[in-house]
This record gives C-alpha cells, sequence and structure tokens, in this order.
C-alpha cells in the first residue's frame, strides 16, 4: 500500500498546523490546550497495556503519580532542573509498570488482575501521604518552574513546545513498538494466550514489556503534570482520576494509538464546552461517554475510520 | 528394549510421569519417534493421550522422567523454548487467534522461528487453497474444518521438525476428516515426522508407521505395522477391554 505510505506522512502536518497555536490562545486556553498534550501519553500507556495487550490493568494512574512525583522530588529536593527529569520519571514509571505486571505473571486475570491493580494504584497514593519528608504527605509539594537546557518556561505557549515534541516522540515510538514483533506478540496475547504461548511467544516476558512500556510513557505523562500544575498532591492520583484516563480510552477507542490521541482531546475539552450548561457539566459529560460507548464501541478512531482507510491501525501488517 | 528407543531417533522420551495437581495422569510412557516417522496415540478417553502430547509440548511439566529431541533434553523447557527447537503441537482446542484474519494467523506461526514469512505463507496457501480464498476472513467465521486447516497451516509456519497434532478429525463434519487425512498424507510425504492422538482409528491407521496403546497412563501395547496392516477390531478391543 505505497499510497498510503504517502497519505500516512500527512499526519506530520497536525504538529505543524499546531505551531502557531500560542499565538491565537490567552494563557487559560493554552492551558488546556497542554492539558490535552499531557493526556496523550497517559492515555497511549493505559491503551498499551489495556487496548493492546488486553489486560484489565487499572494502575495508570500509579505510573501517572509515580511520574508526577519523581519529576517533582527531583526537581524541589535536588535543584535537577525538570527537563532532566523527564527520562527518570519515564523510568520510575516503567519500574512501577513492571511491579504492577507481576500479578499478571502469576496468572492473574480479569477482575482479579483488575482489583489488584488498582489496589496497587491506591498502596502508592498511601505512600504519598505518609512519606512526609519526600512527598511532602497529603498536602503534597509545590513544583520549582520548569526548565528546559537552562531557560525557563514562564508561559503557558513556552511548555507547549515542550509538550508537543514529548507528544509527538511518545506518538512515534509508540507507533514502532506496536508495529515490531513486540505488538504483534502483544496482539497475540491479547487475542489467545494460550495460542501466542504455542507460536513461541514467551508470553511473560511479553506481558512484563507492555507493562513497562505503558509505565515508560505515563511516567512521561506525570512528568508533564508536575510541569504543568507546578503542585503534585495526593488527591491528583486518586480513583476518579483513574476512571478519566479510563474515559481517554473507551471514548478515543480501545487498542487505538489514534484513539489515544483523540481521546485525550476529546475528555480534556468537553468540561471546557460544557461550561455553558452550568451545573449539568457533568451530567453531559457523563451522557458524553455513554453516547460514545453505546453508539461507537471502539471509540471514536473507529468513526475515522471509516471516513478513510489512513486512519486505520496497521499493526500487523508490515 | 523396544525398537523404538534405540538411537538415532529424532525424539526419544523415557519414563515420563505427569499430571495435574492432585492428579497423576502418565505413570511412566516410553515413547520415540525416528525421523520422518508417523507415531500415532491411540487409547479411551482419560488414558492421557493429550497429557502426552502436552507433555512433549511443554505445556505440561513432567513430573518425572526424560524428553531428548535432537539430542538435547528438553523436558520440563518452557513452550516458546520447546517451540524454537521445532516442536510444534495443534491442539485439540486448535487455539487460533480468532479475531484475527487467516493471513495474520498464519504470519504469527512464523513469529518465533522467522523465515521467509510470505514464501511460507505462500506455500500454505498452495497447500490450501480453501485458505486462500478466504485469506481476509476473521478465523471465528470459518468452520471448524477450516480453522483445523487455519490450525494445521499456522503450525506448518513454524516449519516444524515434530509436529504434534491433537485429535486432527475431532469434530469435524466426514467431508472435512477426509481432507484433513489428505493433508496428512501430504505432510508425511514430505517427511515431517508426527506424534497423532486419534479417535477415529481407520484414519490413525491408514497414515500411522506405527501406533501405541495407551491404558491409565501406561503403554500397553506398540506396533509397528509398516510391515503389514493391523486388524482393527483387535485394537479396539485392546484399547477397551
Amino acid at each position: 500500500m505505497p499510497r498510503l505510505r504517502v497519505t500516512r506522512r500527512l499526519f506530520w502536518l497536525v504538529p505543524l498546523a499546531l505551531l502557531p497555536l500560542p499565538l491565537y490562545l490567552d494563557q487559560y486556553r493554552q492551558y488546556v490546550v497542554n492539558l490535552m498534550l499531557m493526556y496523550v501519553p497517559v492515555g497511549i500507556g493505559f491503551n498499551v497495556v489495556v487496548g493492546n495487550l488486553g489486560l484489565l490493568a487499572f494502575s495508570n494512574v500509579a505510573f501517572f503519580g509515580i511520574g508526577a512525583y519523581t519529576s517533582g522530588v527531583l526537581a524541589l529536593k535536588l535543584g535537577v532542573p525538570w527537563w532532566l527529569t523527564i527520562l527518570p520519571a519515564g523510568l520510575m514509571g516503567a519500574l512501577a509498570g513492571c511491579a504492577a505486571g507481576i500479578p499478571a505473571l502469576r496468572g492473574v486475570r480479569l477482575f482479579y488482575l483488575a482489583i489488584m491493580t488498582l489496589a496497587f494504584g491506591e498502596l502508592l497514593r498511601w505512600v504519598y501521604i505518609r512519606w512526609v519528608p519526600v512527598t511532602g504527605g497529603s498536602f503534597g509539594m509545590s513544583v520549582p518552574p520548569p526548565s528546559v537546557f537552562g531557560w525557563t518556561l514562564e508561559t503557558e505557549g513556552h511548555k507547549f513546545y515542550v509538550f508537543l515534541v514529548l507528544v509527538v516522540l511518545m506518538v512515534v515510538l509508540t507507533d514502532r513498538v506496536l508495529r515490531s514483533r513486540f505488538g504483534r506478540a502483544f496482539m497475540a496475547i491479547k487475542d489467545n494466550e494460550l495460542a501466542a504461548a504455542a507460536m513461541g511467544i514467551p508470553t511473560d516476558r511479553y506481558i512484563l514489556l507492555a507493562f513497562a512500556w505503558g509505565g515508560f510513557v505515563v511516567g512521561i505523562g506525570g512528568s508533564m503534570y508536575a510541569a504543568l500544575v507546578g503542585h503534585v498532591t495526593p488527591i491528583a492520583f486518586d480513583l476518579t482520576e483513574l476512571i478519566l484516563e479510563f474515559a481517554v480510552i473507551m471514548v478515543g477507542g480501545l487498542g487505538s494509538l489514534l484513539g489515544s490521541v483523540i481521546g485525550a482531546a476529546v475528555i480534556t475539552a468537553a468540561p471546557e464546552f460544557f461550561r455553558e450548561w452550568l451545573g449539568f457539566q457533568e451530567l453531559l459529560f457523563g451522557l458524553l461517554i455513554i453516547a460514545v460507548i453505546l453508539f461507537l464501541p471502539r471509540g471514536l478512531a473507529s468513526l475515522l475510520a471509516r471516513l478513510h482507510p489512513v486512519f486505520v491501525d496497521r499493526y500487523y501488517r508490515d | 528394549m523396544p525398537e523404538d528407543l534405540l538411537p538415532n531417533q529424532l525424539l526419544t522420551a523415557r519414563g515420563l510421569e505427569a499430571g495435574y495437581p492432585g492428579k497423576q495422569i502418565l505413570f511412566g510412557v516410553d515413547l520415540a519417534v525416528a525421523p520422518a516417522e508417523v507415531v500415532v496415540l491411540l487409547g479411551a478417553n482419560g488414558s492421557g493421550k493429550s497429557t502426552a502430547l502436552n507433555t512433549l509440548s511443554g505445556f505440561v511439566r513432567p513430573w518425572a522422567g526424560s524428553i531428548r529431541f535432537e539430542g538435547a533434553e528438553i523436558a520440563g523447557r518452557p513452550p516458546h523454548r520447546i517451540f524454537r527447537r521445532g516442536i510444534v503441537q495443534v491442539s485439540q482446542a486448535r487455539d487460533l487467534f480468532p479475531d484475527l484474519t487467516v493471513e495474520d494467523n498464519l504470519r504469527l506461526g512464523a513469529w518465533a522461528r522467522g523465515g521467509a514469512v510470505d514464501a511460507l505463507a505462500e506455500d500454505v496457501f498452495r497447500s490450501f487453497p480453501r485458505l486462500a480464498e478466504r485469506r481476509r476472513q476473521m478465523v471465528r467465521l470459518m468452520s471448524g474444518g477450516e480453522q483445523q486447516m487455519v490450525a494445521i497451516g499456522r503450525a506448518l509456519m513454524g516449519r516444524p521438525k515434530l509436529l504434534l497434532l491433537d485429535e486432527p478429525s475431532g469434530g469435524l463434519a466426514p467431508v472435512f476428516v477426509k481432507e484433513i487425512a489428505a493433508i496428512i498424507a501430504e505432510l508425511k510425504r514430505r517427511a515431517i515426522a508426527m506424534v497423532i492422538v486419534e479417535q477415529n482409528i481407520k484414519l490413525a491407521l491408514s497414515i500411522a508407521d506405527r501406533f501405541l496403546i495407551l491404558r491409565d497412563g501406561r503403554v500397553t501395547q506398540r506396533q509397528d505395522i509398516r510391515a503389514g496392516a493391523a486388524d482393527e477390531q483387535d485394537i479396539v478391543r485392546s484399547i477397551y477391554l
């Protein structure tokens, strides 16, 4: 399909088209756009584990929190400039991913895995609250203004450009992973784990790898959170946040990279649109999610896929 | 020493004991397969035929005994390692990837062993024209017989040295039983060694070089039928009576 390959290159126009955005947006709107960007890696990582690997693991908020706290602690306690904390945040997220994936290696599946991974997230929240000298306890910590190569990111517009680079990087890398042997192994495990093992796929190793990659990408999202919000508290990583993140991938499209991007944008933007109907915001937001799940069980990405084959995820075909 | 325990075998299993928590199934099974040889396992339900195959492929860990494949000990190794050595199993449940297309199922068959994937797939499609017509179809939408073809085709993608077939004719319409029998005969002509568990004795004897009868986890009879055909009635008697 050489024609499609050319059209897929056009995806690069999306970030390019976004470049002048800070010229047109006020600080608040720019903040909302940055929030959207932050939720892209958060959704991508979640989707790799739940959508592509197919395991009901709800520890995403743990990876997110670990990433945020890693960046926060490194910046506040050790004075490390923010941009140098991004990679450690991702690595800590990957580590947390491996830890959360251990029950899955012991054969824990479905609701049991869901509950154990939920517990993992809550356990980390307990750590954030109790480990006061490092995390600042329930009040959390204020993170110094983020800086990159010695420049401080003073405006939301500055953060936007750094975030855009990170998001493009995460999308491209995850696309690579999903289209490689790794992605094919994830897909095989999702469809039939026993058959995957019978085809010579070391399923344990690939389950752990999916968790690690998911945790890494989400951890970087956490680092972006620390830079964007400037304040890291345990309450930001609670069950409500987890449900929001789950909504991102459900509305965007389970197992779809494009879906993670769309979901992040829609779920972040929707409450802003509903602001006009004061008092009904949550209701409308809930209705939106229900409507998408009812009428588009494969998410908004499936709607685009119907419009043009360029939007179809191609994780298997080489 | 039984003749099938002589050296120069492709696979030699000795004293295999295996089972599931709280229940031993195999009580010291000896089994050998020479290159290009077809060995059929016969036996009543619960006699341990499938467990024997699952032990060879690594899905069941043997409690005792040894399995040597091309000179290397493989007993207790994980399934993916055994697969990479060239022992490929087609399980009774066929264990396909139901939401993927025929072609993707085949391609995943070559995941671990690599090779010229496209050429291998075309080769399978030549042997199974019925699959070629349906290469973009989701496997869950296919009949049992077609799924069995996908399962065998996918196993071939792994370029097996030893193919383990668990009830290849199980639950299939008579037309498909014939077709599957023809396919197995073709694999035999290509000199692929096979261990086959089969309830259909007529089919089993038509393709076997040798057969073993299992009873309560022990081999009660073994016979080479290359020299002369075995008596079907006799075999049925020794399986069930």
